[in-house]
């Protein structure tokens, strides 16, 4: 809807200050997106289809090519650029997809899950993409994904959206601070040191293992307490809640329908 | 919007020169239309109705027009493809207007079709085909060919729009062919013998096309009436299929 993709039934929107029903044209020409289909003529080559995007852009013919060869470079596509977009793989596919939406220099990019069914490394190229269009444009983000990792990642501001209601918004860490905070857990070699230990920070313990919320404490004051009392354990990690976490506690632990919208 | 439109031209006729299974089964069906039905029904241009006539000038319309609908169904099928691809989704999230969208891929239609009857033509000389009225028979006989295609063609992209399906893109061209049939395709009217397929042919648009063809390129002189009902015919149904097409691209 906010693509214009979609026409409102009711109710209005704006995105970057023009009217989506009445002023299609205006964000049409300030958004690009790129949707988790990537919409791509297979027969066309990749440089083809750069230059006719620059064009309907309303660039002119010289100044869509010099665009093409720079975004081509940008999605490290140079060397495929005059081969047919068919014979492309997921992740080029993918990359030219993106160059494709940022040709008019869109001020806010619409995301689709953009990672979706690629493998690990295309999936990174795609999120320091995403980062330096961020970092060095300014550039605003709209992303949607279902990996919430990604999300983390990314986001600055995260909304979770179940059966199509927004159920929880803010940045990372607020919405970790939902489930709790970071918790700390600890092994010893005895059940005994682990009881003193247990003790020592109000807590219970389980057989030699210890974990507690680590609230206003820091880790440096829980290494020392420790010190004091000349118990060592044999292992002690701090735990950050995820994202998986803040998704199944606010959707009610139920895995239909979730979505993650970013932004 | 020209530009736009131009530009969606362009990029249509590079997407048909590069699958050019897309139009050579067409144009050889056409061409082999024209032979099989030379050959065999070429005598019956001795009847008298046929005023002296040859058969040849006579079922050149036919292969024309099959031509005509086979390659103007390509058109809905390539959008579909596009809609299949999600390239056209990213199409109407440029500034271009809906109606250049459609309009494009419509005209590159128009002008393979173009080509095609061109080249129906040269194989009609090589078979010995002589018009009497001279260069203007074939001027005309192309100019309601396109006409005719530019039609087809919005028709064949309003049931792809619609559909959104490339099944019934294809089915709804192939409605099409039992109207050459239904129609004066192979005998003039008065040789048509079933009442009820007469009726048809009077209702049948594409007997108009045949018609106006036949005018230019049987006669020893041009028949003006029938040359300008097949052009009206021709230009009608275009402005109704554009405005079909942009009507269902609008909504989409």
């Amino acid at each position: 809807m906010l693509t214009t993709l979609v026409r409102p039934t009711s109710g209005a929107a704006r995105v970057n200050g023009f009217d989506v029903v009445k002023q299609e044209k205006d964000v049409r020409l300030s958004i690009g997106v790129a949707l988790q289909e990537t919409g791509i003529d297979k027969v066309l080559t990749g440089r083809e289809l750069l230059v006719l995007q620059g064009r309907l852009f309303k660039m002119s013919n010289e100044e869509a090519q010099r665009r093409a060869d720079e975004l081509l470079e940008v999605v490290s596509l140079t060397d495929a650029a005059d081969r047919r977009s068919g014979t492309y793989s997921g992740g080029m596919r993918r990359r030219l997809d993106l160059a494709l939406t940022l040709v008019h220099r869109p001020t806010v990019l619409f995301l689709d899950e953009p990672t979706t069914g690629l493998d690990p490394a295309s999936r990174i190229e795609i999120w320091n993409e995403v980062r330096r269009l961020n970092e060095e444009f300014g550039t605003t983000i709209f992303l949607t994904t279902l990996y919430l990792e990604e999300a983390d990642e990314l986001a600055d501001r995260i909304a979770i959206i179940n059966h199509g209601k927004i159920v929880s918004e803010g940045t990372a860490e607020e919405l970790k601070q939902l489930v709790g905070g970071e918790t700390i857990s600890m092994d010893f070699a005895t059940e005994s040191e682990a009881t003193l230990a247990a003790t020592r920070f109000h807590t219970s313990s389980n057989g030699t293992h210890v974990s507690f919320e680590l609230r206003d404490m820091t880790l440096t004051e829980i290494v020392r307490s420790l010190d004091e009392q000349g118990l060592q354990p044999e292992r002690l990690t701090v735990k950050q809640p995820s994202l998986d976490d803040v998704f199944l506690k606010v959707t009610g632990e139920s895995y239909e329908g979730g979505e993650i919208r970013v932004d | 919007m020209w530009t736009e439109t131009w530009l969606f031209t362009k990029r249509s006729l590079l997407t048909t020169i590069r699958n050019p299974f897309s139009f050579i089964p067409n144009l050889i069906i056409s061409v082999f239309f024209l032979l099989v039905y030379t050959s065999g029904l070429s005598s019956v241009a001795s009847l008298p109705q046929f005023e002296g006539s040859d058969y040849l000038n006579f079922i050149l319309p036919v292969s024309i027009v099959s031509g005509a609908v086979g390659g103007a169904g390509g058109t809905g099928q390539a959008l579909v493809r596009d809609i299949e691809s999600g390239y056209f989704a990213r199409l109407l999230l440029t500034p271009a207007t809906r109606t250049a969208i459609v309009l494009g891929p419509m005209i590159a239609g128009m002008l393979q079709l173009l080509v095609q009857t061109l080249l129906i033509f040269v194989f009609a000389f090589l078979l010995g085909l002589t018009i009497p009225v001279g260069a203007a028979g074939f001027f005309f006989t192309v100019l309601l060919a396109i006409g005719f295609g530019l039609g087809f063609a919005g028709y064949s992209v309003g049931v792809a729009l619609k559909t959104r399906n490339a099944q019934a893109a294809q089915a709804g061209t192939l409605l099409f062919f039992p109207l050459i049939f239904l129609s004066t395709t192979f005998v003039p009217k008065e040789l048509i013998e079933a009442e009820w397929l007469k009726v048809a042919a009077t209702f049948n648009p594409t007997t108009y096309i045949f018609e106006g063809m036949r005018a230019v390129l049987t006669q020893p002189e041009i028949d003006w009436g029938a040359l300008s009902a097949g052009l009206a015919v021709a230009g009608t149904m275009s402005v109704l299929m554009i405005v079909f097409a942009a009507t269902n691209a609008r909504g989409a």
